[in-house]
Order: C-alpha cells, then sequence, then structure tokens
C-alpha cells in the first residue's frame, strides 16, 4: 500500500517537473504561431504561418541554416574517418611511437576551445582563411574524443574477426575498411550524432572568425538578427523556432542512440 | 615475405594510418597552445608592433580590476551552479529510475533543452523572463509567488539568477542521464543484500544507492566544473555581460581584450591563466578517478 501510494507520488511529481523542463519550447512554438501582439491562449489553436513567411523574408534564415549544415556535415565525415582509422591503428598495429602520440592526443582532450581562440584567429588570418566556412571545420575536426571513443569500442571487437581475412591477404587499410567500419556501426553514429550536434551549435569561435552576414552560421546569425527585434517577441521567437526545429527532430529521431551515447562516452570512457 | 618485412609493412600503415589525424591535431590544437604561449609574453596589438615583454601581461592581470571582478563572478558562478545541476541532475535521475511505465517520456523532455544551440536558449529565455509580457512572470503570478513584476535582466543578483536558472535548464539533462546511466548499472544483488539486512529506503539510499555513484558523481562534478569556468555565451547573449559588467566572465575578458581593444598579448595570457586551471581540475579529476579505481 505504501509502495503504491510512493510510486504514485512520484509519478507525479515527475510529471509536473517534466512539464516545467517543456514550457519554454512548448512557449517558443506557441509564440511562433501567434501574430505579433496577439494573446496565444487568444489563438484558439489556430496555427498562423505568417511570423514564418516575415522571418524567412527579412533574415537570410536558410542561407545560415545551409551554412550550418555544410560545416557540421563535412565536420562530421571528417571526424568520422580521420579518427577511426587512427583509432584502428592504436587498436591493432604496433608501430613504434604509437604510444607517445596516444598520450600525446589524450592530453588534447584537456585543452579548453577558449584557451586557444587568439592564437587561431590569428593564425587563420595568416593562411587567409578568416571569415570562411573552412576556418569553422578545421578546429573542429582536430577534437581527440573520437579516436578514444572509437579505440575503446575496436579494442572490444574479437581479433578472429580480422585474422582471416589477414591470412586472405587483406591489408590492414582493408580490413579497416570492410570489416572494422561496417561493424562499428552504433559507436559511428554515436559519435557521428555528438559531432553533427557540437558544430551546428558552436557559438564562440564563429563569434570571432566569421563577420560576413553571408558565412555566418545559424548559431551565429540569429542574435545578430534578433538584436533588431527589442520589444517584438514573436519574430525573434519563430527565427529560434526555426533553428530549433532541425535539432530537435535529430533528436526526437536518434533519442535512444544519443541518450546511451552521453551514457557510454560520458560515464564509462572519460 | 618473411615476417620481418611483413612487421616493417606494419608499422608504415600504422603511421601513414594516424597521419592525416596528426596533421590536423598538430596544426590546430598543438601549435596554437605554443602560439598562444609565445603571444602571451609580448605586448601584441593586431597591427602596431610587438614588444617582448616578459612576464608583464601575467603581472599586469593580478592588478587588473575589471579582470579580477570578471574572475570573481566566474568562480562565484561556478560555485553556485555546479551543486546546484549536479543534485538536481541527481534527483531528477533518482525519480525517473524509479519509474517503470514511460520512462522515456521524462528522458527526453529533461534532455531535450541539451540539444538546443546557446544562441536559441538564451533568446528563448530573454522572451521567457520579459517583465510584462514574459510567461515566467505570468507563471510566478500565477502561483502566488510574486505580486509585482520582477524585472529579471536591470539587477545584478537577478541577472544571474536568470543565467543560472537557464543554465540548469539547459544543461541538467547532461548530468541527469549520466546519473541514470549509473542508477541502472548498479547491480540487483546490492539491493537485495540490503532488503535480507531489513534496510529501509533512506538506509538503502545512504548505504547503497549512494556509494555505488561515486565514480559518476565525482566525473560530473568535475566536468561542471569544468564547463562552468568556460561560461560565456549565456552572458554574452542574455545580459550581454550587464548590468554594468555585473555578469561579465574570464571568456569574457579574452573575448572583450582580444577581439574589442586587439590586446592579443594580454588576452593570450588569459586564456593561458584559464587553460591551466582547468588542465589542474582535470588532473585533479583522473588522480581522484584512479584511487577510486584501485
Amino acid at each position: 500500500m505504501m509502495d503504491r501510494i510512493y510510486y504514485y507520488f512520484i509519478r507525479i511529481v515527475a510529471v509536473v517537473l517534466a512539464i516545467f523542463f517543456l514550457i519554454p519550447v512548448v512557449w517558443m512554438l506557441a509564440l511562433s504561431f501567434t501574430p505579433e501582439g496577439e494573446n496565444v491562449f487568444g489563438n484558439g489553436f489556430h496555427l498562423s504561418f505568417a511570423n514564418y513567411e516575415k522571418v524567412l523574408s527579412q533574415a537570410p534564415i536558410f542561407g545560415w541554416m545551409g551554412n550550418s549544415l555544410m560545416v557540421s556535415v563535412i565536420t562530421t565525415a571528417l571526424v568520422l574517418i580521420l579518427s577511426s582509422m587512427a583509432a584502428y591503428a592504436f587498436s591493432r598495429i604496433t608501430f613504434p611511437g604509437s604510444k607517445f602520440m596516444f598520450l600525446l592526443f589524450l592530453s588534447g582532450l584537456m585543452i579548453p576551445a577558449e584557451a586557444t581562440l587568439i592564437p587561431l584567429y590569428l593564425f587563420m588570418r595568416d593562411l587567409g582563411l578568416l571569415g570562411t566556412r573552412t576556418s569553422l571545420i578545421l578546429p573542429a575536426v582536430a577534437g581527440p574524443m573520437g579516436i578514444f571513443i572509437l579505440k575503446q569500442f575496436f579494442d572490444g571487437l574479437p581479433k578472429d574477426l580480422e585474422e582471416a581475412a589477414r591470412i586472405d591477404g587483406a591489408g590492414f587499410f582493408k580490413v579497416w575498411y570492410s570489416i572494422f567500419l561496417p561493424l562499428s556501426r552504433p559507436a559511428l553514429a554515436a559519435l557521428g550524432i555528438f559531432s553533427f550536434i557540437g558544430a551546428w551549435n558552436d557559438y564562440v569561435w564563429p563569434l570571432i572568425s566569421i563577420s560576413d552576414k553571408a558565412y555566418m552560421t545559424i548559431t551565429l546569425g540569429l542574435p545578430m538578427f534578433q538584436s533588431s527585434y527589442v520589444q517584438q517577441y514573436a519574430l525573434p521567437m519563430t527565427a529560434n523556432a526555426l533553428a530549433a526545429i532541425p535539432v530537435l527532430i535529430v533528436f526526437l529521431i536518434f533519442q535512444k542512440q544519443i541518450i546511451k551515447g552521453i551514457a557510454f562516452t560520458g560515464g564509462k570512457e572519460l | 615475405m618473411g615476417t620481418k618485412s611483413l612487421a616493417h609493412q606494419g608499422w608504415i600503415t600504422g603511421i601513414l594510418m594516424i597521419l592525416p589525424y596528426t596533421i590536423f591535431f598538430a596544426l590546430f590544437s598543438l601549435f596554437p597552445i605554443l602560439y598562444g604561449l609565445r603571444i602571451s609574453f609580448y605586448d601584441w596589438s593586431l597591427l602596431g608592433d610587438k614588444v617582448f615583454v616578459g612576464f608583464q601581461n601575467y603581472t599586469n592581470l593580478i592588478a587588473d580590476e575589471e579582470f579580477r571582478s570578471n574572475l570573481m563572478h566566474t568562480v562565484i558562478f561556478t560555485i553556485i551552479s555546479v551543486p546546484l545541476v549536479s543534485g538536481i541532475g541527481l534527483l531528477l535521475a533518482i525519480l525517473v529510475h524509479g519509474i517503470r511505465r514511460g520512462q522515456s517520456f521524462f528522458r527526453i523532455s529533461v534532455f531535450m533543452p541539451y540539444v538546443l544551440s546557446v544562441s536559441v536558449i538564451s533568446s528563448i529565455w530573454v522572451i521567457f523572463l520579459q517583465p510584462y509580457t514574459g510567461l515566467f512572470n505570468q507563471i510566478l503570478r500565477a502561483l502566488g509567488l510574486i505580486h509585482e513584476e520582477i524585472f529579471w535582466l536591470s539587477q545584478p543578483t537577478l541577472a544571474w539568477a536568470a543565467i543560472i536558472m537557464s543554465t540548469i535548464w539547459w544543461t541538467v539533462g547532461f548530468v541527469f542521464i549520466l546519473f541514470l546511466a549509473g542508477l541502472q548499472d548498479i547491480p540487483a544483488s546490492f539491493y537485495e543484500a540490503g532488503q535480507i539486512e531489513g534496510a529501509n529506503r533512506w538506509q538503502t539510499f545512504w548505504y547503497i544507492t549512494l556509494p555505488s555513484l561515486s565514480r559518476i558523481t565525482i566525473l560530473v562534478i568535475v566536468l561542471q566544473t569544468i564547463a562552468s569556468f568556460k561560461i560565456f555565451g549565456q552572458s554574452k547573449l542574455i545580459t550581454g555581460g550587464g548590468p554594468a559588467g555585473a555578469t561579465k566572465t574570464v571568456v569574457f575578458s579574452i573575448y572583450e581584450n582580444g577581439f574589442q581593444t586587439f590586446q592579443m598579448g594580454y588576452a593570450s595570457a588569459i586564456a593561458f591563466v584559464l587553460m591551466i586551471v582547468i588542465l589542474v581540475i582535470s588532473l585533479v579529476q583522473t588522480f581522484i578517478l584512479r584511487r577510486l579505481e584501485s
């Protein structure tokens, strides 16, 4: 009896808390479908797309999203290819200096991006890349997180998997490509999703690197667009919704992998 | 082919396979660190001369009141937000762990804000906290908690409260997931043993659940401390550092000195101090976790 009451009690508390967590996002969506100056609740759940039309005509939101998409996709692809290649070498091949290199990369995990903003800025300027989409991709690929996640995963794969292929004359490169990559789809998916969301949401480096409106990512363009609306909320909220909806959809589709991935990488492998 | 040449072929392939990543790491991670260290010993403006000044940027930091107060803000933010985010994350995890049916709804609701960018969450909260039109004050009024409008962003303490609330909302899902995974990993046999001993719910929590989570708790506290030291986006976008600079942080100092007044050397010195603080926290974490493991 007590157990039942306790169970219903925590259920109710959890529902209330979940609602509190959802309110800001629901409020954002509700405001984006309500014409400026009208009451959200007085709207009678009639969806108005007027705000969306206005925002899209006033700011290059789709252009910014295109930049974000391009930067995030290329970053993710490069991270997956380069990290899995290096992780495979660290996991399966003995070569001189491999321990040292692995430790060197490991120490890279402790370097906060905020500490290298100035040298990166000057370096990119010297390379003539400052303000380009390339300048947003390169530093993100240099992050070593992927190597650790994937090396852990590769270490757990049984050795006899590749031995048959090696006896048949397949080189390490072929084994990586045709055996390890297909087998590690779950780990690659988790790493891919994190790289994508991380690149999509990055704020401080784009803020410093990009000044041309045409090359801005959505995270950077959004505040620029909104600073001109001091006392209006419908249009800024609509812009937020436009920026958030793709990520929210990706999240809802992959939420199981994302949540498992966090538990896996954050909880056990660090 | 003899075994020797096979092994030799192995190490060439090994080196070739780490080479592409190594180039990225060397150019965009390792080199910037060394370059930044060098810049921090110069009076280095964007266009003018670069004059070697030794440790002067570092000694200037100690006397710089603006930097000192920004550092203070960051430390206070860390001291307040780390226990809050960790504690609330743990409470939510325990709550949701106890729910058998429909658990994924709660996981999704709590975790969802974490995937949004700082620009989106900041803008939502700015509008959410508006004195007359914002939903937040309306909720508080409906609950009978306030009778007058609260101007969240015009007073230092309230502005920090706003930043902390939005940060908790945004990031607590991450901590929550870590604790939830930890709770699910505690073997059922631990609880059965507790039941045989006749432990009540509170004793079970205190003597079985909490000790089993110690490793994750340390990890969470350290990761949150590092993240709090790097706070910038919320303060830039929610309060603009105001009112009167009251919500500026260490990374704000790097941003202003480096990219608004273009004192690259001085800003690099700040960045180095920040990096050393984060390095020390990371090393302490590694040390404690190693000890816990053995």
